[in-house]
């Protein structure tokens, strides 16, 4: 596509060339603003199950999206076909629909920033991960399995699943942007039923990291999902009533994930968000900063930039119960009057590494404070409203009476609402593990509904 | 057909026969060449277009219950070699057998009902069928302050070819025109939402479901929950609505009668087919062949002609949905139910359109047979565990006093364990009614298109997740 070159050409600068044709071209095609991403992936993944490899898979994929702007008005397109006469039609019909749309006084790339680009510093690529051998990685997943299935209590095995992956994204566009990165991730995790047929338990533990020397070890891993799974045996049912509830780490994670939904600047500016408008207000306990760090080390959310190629940064979105931030891309910035955050994300807006700062209460001092309540473990189902911030989910828990767990929980439903229940944060937990990019420590809420019978 | 795909049936077959190589079973080449496009009307302008094309290759290869898998987009002949390789490589053994000579066979007909097809309709016609469904739910009234209305569409064709001989081709056609609007009053904002759609063409937007309704549909559901209650909290009686409610089969029933499931002995029904799980009043189907629905297909993803497959019969298991791998483990015959997302997805057993089939009760007299207890109208989704634990979403409900519907309810959840919810079947209408055709169901991290139905039912009693 680039043309004839003589020499060999390292796989960034291929990306780069691509890239840059495509919005060389956008722009001869009359866009008057052109962007190009293009995503080389590589992924590898094995499930074994029972102590046999049940599916092993490698695959790689090449992947270009597209955005053009003309008079104000944008147009997307995206393509896995990257023959030059496909690509070439894909960008002639976006500029082409982008005169149907209609004009937007906010639409527009964002300016090249004068930041300098973080680099090496953020350690998202581990160079050794491609040199891995596919024995070794099964053998991890083959170990986990074993270890667990080794408790007596364990009945059935979801299996075990490792999957490392490792991509390079590249952006370029009209406005002088140029970035490209190279990313490693990998997870090892296990999924387990304890119990016969017509009364399981249920539960899963993983680990997930940028660097495949720090997965947890198959034993701590296969450790936890067993405990995890083996203390919800012969749950019961609650009766309906208003308990605190203590949220585990993992559920800290949705919670803040649905935080997040409400924070974000394109539903503040769609209004679908109950917080919309209360910027700079208390929304929550004063106990409660959360942040998105897109700059965290070897963070799973960590990026040196955002997908409108601008410069990552750490954002305080909630400082000692004060609402200070949107997250926004450059589009819901410039809607709301704000700066972008960096929070660019595909087309929309989405989580660096979000998450709630931890507190200064071990989870055991939390639960030996609480005379009667539920600690959440799990929970299935929607249920979550960012309009009116209304939460309702299916739970598993486990009942806390006189400061200690007494029975497992199941076949009850959570609700309440998030306004509210920032407001109620009892006590936060110290321990923050960022498994995830959207997490958080554990936390005491004051009060929600629990149904039962 | 074919000739639409950088393959011939020639270099397939020694795709299949390199896949075969070290000892495999079965061997699969599954290509696919999709187009979509969108059309997003927001804030009173055409906020954005979308187009994408994708084409791409996997292989798969079986021995006994173990798969190999790779894919690619790059469909040069290394690249097909290399993935048809990292299949193979699932064992490391001598070749037990060659594919077998392709024999062409053909899906089934009349599944898609397209006079029109989106995928090659102007966009200024797409833009016009989402500003009408846009206009109507921000005229309807003066409390909707927001809105949005979304229209998809896409077009996907696929060619899968085994060792067993099988080649076959279809190409599938998908559209959804979905609005959601926001009401305020007071401060409070409530959000309401309506869609239709499915493996039709643009001319359904005129006859079976207009732009207008789901533009007014969607203000209606936001303004009715401006008024709403907070939902009551404990177990009560609940009546479903037709229709939307077939989500609960969809979760407490359906998946875990997938097959896979029942293979691995996870799920709760995995030692009982033909005994009794629930009331006798219910009957459960899944069918990919009810023409025009979102979740039907003329072919499954892996090549196998579907069928209307009973689940469910008075109450006692009678059936479960296959794919290749667990038809083969449980020597039970295939379904047609193995479905994926795309190329980069290995076929699992899924759902198409499942339901529960009429009864002989008449609807309005299961709500008047109800003096305190929860009406369920219009859904949100619902998740499951294989143990039978499942929950699902209510985004909008009645209160049922003395045998009426009164006041509305908000956001509900509803929590259940499955055998225990259909043993409490009381009553089943005879109103058979389908969701709306814009459901998408997500298993192992791959979404597909589904449809779900019921008709009116009333549970004894099922635990409501309220506020108090």
């Amino acid at each position: 596509m680039s043309g004839g070159r003589a020499r060999p050409r390292a796989a960034s600068e291929e990306l780069t060339d691509l890239a840059e044709w495509v919005v060389g071209f956008a722009l001869r095609c009359g866009a008057d603003e052109a962007e190009a991403v293009v995503n080389d992936g590589f992924e590898f993944n094995v499930d074994v199950r029972k102590g046999r490899v049940e599916h092993l898979e490698e695959a790689g994929e090449k992947a270009l999206r597209l955005r053009v702007i003309k008079d104000g008005r944008t147009a997307h397109a995206a393509s896995s076909d990257l023959e030059p006469g496909v690509l070439r039609r894909l960008v002639r019909n976006a500029v082409t629909r982008a005169r149907l749309s209609s004009p937007d006084e906010y639409a527009g790339l964002a300016p090249l920033s004068t930041t300098a680009l973080p680099g090496p510093e953020l350690d998202i690529y581990d160079p050794d991960m491609a040199g891995l051998a596919a024995a070794a990685k099964i053998k991890l997943a083959l170990e986990t399995e074993r270890v667990a299935l080794s408790d007596k209590r364990i009945t059935n095995s979801h299996g075990a699943t490792l999957t490392s992956a490792e991509g390079r994204l590249v952006i370029v566009n009209s406005n002088g942007f140029r970035g490209d990165y190279r990313q490693t991730y990998c997870s090892l995790g296990v999924g387990l039923q304890a119990g016969e047929t017509d009364n399981r338990a249920e539960d899963y533990w993983f680990s997930a990291k940028r660097h495949f020397r720090d997965l947890d070890p198959p034993e701590a891993i296969a450790r936890k999902a067993v405990a995890r799974t083996v203390r919800h045996l012969n749950p019961r049912k609650l009766r309906t009533g208003n308990v605190p509830v203590i949220f585990e780490p993992t559920q800290t994670a949705w919670l803040l994930g649905f935080l997040f939904a409400c924070v974000s600047g394109t539903a503040v500016y769609q209004k679908s968000t109950f917080l919309a408008g209360r910027l700079g207000r208390l929304i929550a306990h004063p106990r409660v900063t959360v942040v998105d760090d897109g700059l965290l080390p070897r963070g799973l959310g960590t990026r040196p930039f955002d997908s409108d190629g601008l410069p990552s940064q750490r954002t305080e979105v909630i400082k000692n119960g004060r609402l200070l931030n949107y997250l926004c891309n450059f589009y819901a910035a410039r809607k709301l009057g704000l700066k972008s955050t960096a929070n660019a994300s595909g087309t929309g807006v989405g989580p660096t590494n979000f998450y709630l700062m931890p507190g200064p209460e071990t989870p055991e001092r939390m639960i030996v404070g609480t005379r009667r309540g539920l600690i959440l473990t799990k929970t299935i189902g929607h249920g979550l409203n960012p309009v009116t911030g209304d939460i309702s989910r299916g739970a598993f828990g486990l009942w806390v009476e006189g400061g200690e767990v007494t029975f497992p929980v199941a076949e009850v439903t959570i609700s309440g609402n998030l306004g509210r229940m920032l407001k109620e944060v009892e006590a936060i937990g110290n321990d923050l593990d960022l498994t995830s990019a959207v997490t958080g420590p554990t936390v005491k809420f004051a009060e929600m509904t629990v149904a039962g019978r | 057909m074919t000739d639409r795909f950088p393959l011939d049936r020639h270099d397939i077959r020694r795709v299949l026969d390199l896949a075969l190589a070290s000892g495999g079973d079965f061997a699969e080449v599954y290509v696919e060449r999709h187009y979509a496009a969108f059309v997003e009307l927001e804030e009173d302008i055409v906020k954005e277009t979308g187009e994408s094309v994708g084409l791409g290759l996997s292989v798969r290869v079986l021995k006994g219950d173990q798969t190999g898998f790779g894919y690619t987009n790059d469909l040069s002949p290394e690249k097909v070699r290399k993935v048809a390789l990292t299949a193979a490589a699932i064992v490391n053994g001598r070749r037990k057998l060659a594919p077998s000579r392709p024999r062409a066979a053909s899906p089934l007909a009349g599944i898609y009902r397209v006079r029109r097809p989106a995928h090659s309709a102007r966009l200024a016609e797409k833009i016009g069928l989402a500003r009408e469904a846009y206009d109507s739910a921000r005229r309807f009234d003066p409390r909707i302050t927001k809105v949005k209305a979304h229209l998809q569409d896409s077009f996907r064709e696929i060619l899968v070819a085994n060792s067993e001989g099988l080649f076959v081709a279809d190409a599938r056609p998908m559209v959804r025109l979905v609005c959601s609007a926001i009401a305020e009053k007071r401060g409070r904002r409530e959000s309401g939402f309506w869609g239709g759609g499915g493996r039709v063409g643009l001319e359904y937007f005129s006859r079976a479901l207009t732009p207008r309704v789901i533009g007014e549909e969607a203000a209606r559901e936001a303004l009715v929950l401006l008024e709403a209650a907070d939902p009551p909290a404990g177990e009560m009686p609940v009546v479903l609505a037709p229709g939307h409610s077939g989500v609960l089969i969809h979760e407490a029933v359906g998946h875990l009668l997938e097959a896979d499931f029942v293979r691995k002995k996870t799920s709760i029904f995995w030692n009982k087919l033909g005994r009794k799980v629930g009331s006798g009043l219910i009957t459960i189907f899944d069918d990919p062949t009810i023409p025009g629905f979102r979740g039907s297909y003329a072919v499954d993803d892996e090549g196998t002609r579907p069928r209307k497959t009973l689940l469910i019969e008075k109450g006692r298991v009678r059936g479960f949905l296959q794919d290749r791998l667990s038809a083969r483990m449980l020597k039970r015959p295939l379904t047609g139910h193995g479905r994926r997302e795309g190329y980069e997805s290995p076929p699992i057993p899924r759902m198409s359109n499942t339901y529960i089939d009429r009864g002989e009760d008449d609807p309005a007299d299961i709500i008047r047979s109800v003096r305190k207890g929860f009406y369920v109208q219009s859904l949100q989704g619902g998740e499951v565990e294989d143990s039978g634990k499942f929950t699902f979403s209510v985004s909008l409900g009645y209160l049922i006093e003395s045998g009426r519907l009164t006041a509305p309810i908000r956001q509900a959840t509803l929590i259940g364990t499955n055998i225990d919810i259909l043993n409490r079947v009381e009553a089943v209408g005879s109103d058979l009614a389908f969701s709306l055709q814009t459901g998408t169901c997500g298993k192992e991290g791959q979404s597909v298109p589904v449809t779900d139905g019921c008709p009116t039912i009333k549970i004894s009693a099922m635990t409501v997740g309220g506020r108090r």
